[in-house]
């Protein structure tokens, strides 16, 4: 089987290079049964891939240790979930499931533009198979996932413990979701870039495309986040890693197109911008996948090194290239004669937002490669961490916080002062009312105090567009509020999908200002019956509980909390040492509510005295993070979900292009 | 030039806030905050929480110790920078090369909000002041659309 599994990928390897010449040349010669092929091939790389993935699914779940990849990232213990996500846990396997994906998104592609985009169709498989050449060629050549070992193992070496975790089980997976689905939208715009066909249809056509990429990526991002609040064991969830860093800054610039595509639709406008900023974060997708794979930084997640660096280099220096010189070519025809007419004007604070959300992606950036340049020029080693991307992205974030108020309501073109007072008169108020509010409820002036004030200015902002949307329906065609609520949300999607999403844009901003400044942490040595204090809760040690499997040994601390005298919860953290690697690791036990979570952490544990050291840390309105992307996911349900014109349009006529957007 | 320089970096410092402004005496999460555990976690030594770790428990203890010895802050992380180099300590210092660090993300945004100010201010200063102008007869694009959208369907079998 792995023979057959090896064989898959190198004529996945073949069928995508053929892919790539047949549809260029089809696109060249103006041959439509080249260009047929060109799209045969590509689904034909998805079979393969796809038998090439079942295979290695398969040696895995039958435990074949014969396979090196097998024997290094699984064990004959592996609980059945962890087994499935050893796919996705080591390099080969990644980069495997990577292409799987990639393959599958060409397919999609393929079968959605059937009928439609022909002259772009050529490039857009073109590109796609460029990609997966690379990476299949990666696949064939150097990382080769069914490598046999000279004799097979008795036993395998087991997932690392840190990714037996539920939240590992989905955070690779959004996390290459919305890497790969980025190159959908990259494709499409070098094929705009090749054909001259510059106008927005390229940009309808992913509009669904680039959303999607974002909201894999955001959850990407908020389960990596929970990954590490989990598992970690230090009380955070972001650590300014160069790894998470590498997922955040594609989030930022995808971030900032999917608001300044909307000039372009509107206004015709920001064309060459809304180009780079689709190129850019392809290149930042491949960027990050260069830093996890190539060892030059350092980081706490990252894979081993492995001699990939050298080929995602070049391959990030090709893509550069390439779209650097496709938009330099095309840049006089991209460039538009219209003009943004005043600052006060929606066009204006998005190009703001943009600023600042590409802003923070190079603060990030270049944080992240400081370190390097450090070394290089002077030959000091030096570490950028936390404090550093805290304090420079603070005073971004407000401002990007207090934009995401001001983007949805001021008007297009010029606002006028009645405009503007009919506008932000009441979230302004209602900012500042809070701000005072907090003030006298003791909330220290601050990053934490701003964030809040600009949160409640931001919801302001929110209900009001809900709240004269549904007056206005309700004044003119005499609905209940409740259907003209729904009628407003279901005739404006994006719109109020958009909206939707900055409440849990706010959750996620109050969430992260609240459990950053004001966390209460503790730590002490207890014997049992020994108490102590972490914020307003009372914790009692009471007694060690230990269990053990073929897989794992545990050892409890049983805590009971008291708050004002009374209990309320008994809470558990666990040391564990899993056999196969022989690794200690920490079983944080956490009591959420929406107030916030006592988070209990057992540090060590001396059995001939029976002391344990616990860390305990109050993380207030932490909850508001995972709730935030909560919303946020409704919110994007709502904007992706076709619209009742869209749906009879395409029923009516399949092959005809989407409607334009409003 | 060079007092411009560290004017605009103590500026910076200041709003930032990490400049020495009150004489309070650091705090052990404060020290600890401003070191990397050399364990290779990557964290802070005040974040590390690895089981024994054999560099941020003796870190923590020796910032105790220097602290209740009524060591500053900055002869703490000099002891730490002298024994480990500069990669101890957790954020790029303010001086020299490593000054770029903190300037550059701020300077950039800063340039960048400033061009597309000057070119917002110009382009509302022209004739699109006052009295809106007439809209052409047929918006271009839409004229583009158009001939694009007839060119297209004549192309379809």
């Amino acid at each position: 089987m792995p023979a057959l599994g090896r064989l898959a990928v190198c004529l996945a390897l073949l069928c995508a290079t053929f892919s790539v010449g047949a549809s260029v040349a089809g696109a060249g010669w103006r041959r439509r049964d080249l260009v047929a092929a060109g799209a045969h091939a590509a689904y034909a790389v998805f079979a393969l891939v796809a038998v090439a993935v079942a295979i290695l699914l398969r040696a895995l779940l039958t435990h074949d240790f014969s396979l090196e990849y097998v024997a290094a990232y699984s064990s004959s213990t592996l609980p059945v979930q962890y087994t499935v996500a050893a796919l996705w846990g080591g390099q080969k396997g990644s980069l495997l499931f990577w292409v799987f994906v990639l393959s599958l998104f060409t397919t999609l592609v393929q079968l959605q533009n059937r009928e439609r985009n022909r002259e772009l169709m050529p490039w857009v498989t073109a590109t796609l198979m460029v990609i997966a050449v690379f990476f299949l060629a990666l696949v064939t050549f150097v990382t080769d996932p069914f490598e046999l070992l000279a004799a097979p193992a008795r036993e395998g070496q087991d997932l690392n413990p840190l990714l037996q975790n539920y939240w590992m089980m989905i955070h690779p997976p959004s996390l290459y979701t919305g890497y790969v689905s980025a190159s959908v939208p990259f494709a499409f715009a070098i094929a705009a870039l090749a054909t001259g066909r510059l106008d927005d249809q390229w940009i309808r056509t992913t509009r669904r495309w680039a959303l999607f990429s974002w909201f894999f990526l955001s959850l990407g991002n908020l389960f990596g986040a929970r990954w590490a609040y989990e598992v970690l064991g230090w009380g955070g969830y972001w650590a300014w890693d160069p790894v998470e860093n590498a997922a955040f800054m594609p989030w930022l610039v995808s971030t900032a197109y999917l608001h300044s595509v909307m000039i372009q639709e509107k206004r015709d406008l920001l064309r060459v911008w809304n180009m780079v900023l689709v190129l850019l974060t392809f290149t930042l997708t491949i960027f990050g996948t260069f830093l996890t794979r190539s060892g030059v930084i350092s980081s706490v997640h990252s894979f081993t090194q492995s001699g990939l660096g050298p080929f995602f280099i070049g391959f990030l220096v090709a893509v550069i290239l390439v779209a650097g010189g496709l938009v330099a070519w095309r840049l006089p025809e991209l460039r538009t004669r219209g003009t943004i007419e005043s600052f006060l004007s929606r066009e204006a604070a998005f190009l703001f937002n943009n600023l600042i959300l590409v802003g923070i992606a190079f603060a990030v950036f270049w944080g992240t490669v400081f370190p390097v340049l450090s070394e290089w020029v002077r030959g000091v080693k030096i570490t950028v961490g936390p404090p550093f991307f805290n304090r420079v992205n603070a005073p971004l974030g407000i401002v990007l916080l207090f934009l995401v108020g001001v983007g949805p309501v001021i008007a297009w073109r010029r606002a006028t002062p009645r405009n503007l007072r009919r506008a932000f008169a009441g979230p302004v108020g209602a900012g500042l009312a809070a701000a005072v509010l907090l003030r006298l409820a003791g909330v220290p002036l601050g990053w934490a105090h701003a964030t809040f004030a600009l949160g409640v200015f931001v919801l302001g902002t929110v209900v009001q567009e809900f709240w004269r949307g549904v007056r206005a329906r309700q004044a003119m065609l005499h609905e209940p509020a409740s259907r003209a609520l729904a009628r407003l949300v279901g005739k404006n999607r994006r719109r109020y999908g958009g909206y939707v999403i900055h409440v849990g844009v706010v959750a996620i901003f109050v969430g992260v200002a609240a459990s950053s400044a004001f966390r209460v942490e503790a730590q002490q040595t207890l014997a049992p019956g020994q108490e102590m204090q972490a914020g307003r809760f009372t914790l009692r040690f009471e007694r060690t509980e230990s269990s053990e499997d073929a897989h794992v040994a545990r050892l409890a601390a049983v805590v009971s909390v008291r708050e004002h005298g009374r209990q309320i919860a008994t809470l558990a953290p666990e040391k564990r040492l899993y056999k196969k690697p022989q690794q200690p690791t920490t079983e944080v036990a956490l009591r959420s509510r929406l107030t916030e979570d006592l988070y209990l952490v057992l540090g060590s544990y001396d059995p001939k005295s029976g002391l344990v050291t616990l860390l305990a840390y109050v993380n207030p309105l932490v909850s508001w993070i995972w709730i935030g992307g909560a919303i946020l996911a409704l919110g994007t349900a709502v904007a992706m979900w076709p619209s009742a014109l869209e749906r009879r349009e395409r029923a009516w006529a399949p092959g005809r292009v989407g409607v334009p957007a409003k | 030039m060079t007092r411009l320089a560290h004017a605009a970096a103590l500026a910076l410092a200041v709003v930032l806030g990490v400049a020495p402004l009150a004489a309070a005496p650091p705090t052990q999460q404060e020290v600890e905050e401003a070191l990397t555990c050399q364990c290779g976690c990557g964290l802070t030594v005040h974040a590390c929480n690895h089981l024994q770790c054999p560099s941020g428990e003796p870190m923590k203890r020796e910032i105790a110790e220097r602290l209740a010895r009524g060591e500053g802050k900055e002869t703490i992380l000099a002891a730490f920078r002298a024994r480990y180099g500069e990669k101890v300590l957790s954020a790029p210092t303010f001086k020299g090369f490593n000054w770029l660090a903190w300037v550059t993300p701020f300077a950039a945004v800063l340039a960048a909000a400033l061009a597309l100010g000057l070119v917002l201010a110009r382009r509302s200063r022209g004739p699109a002041q006052g009295e809106a102008p007439a809209p052409p007869a047929v918006d271009p694009a839409l004229r583009a659309r158009l001939a694009r959208e007839l060119e297209e369907l004549e192309r379809e079998p």
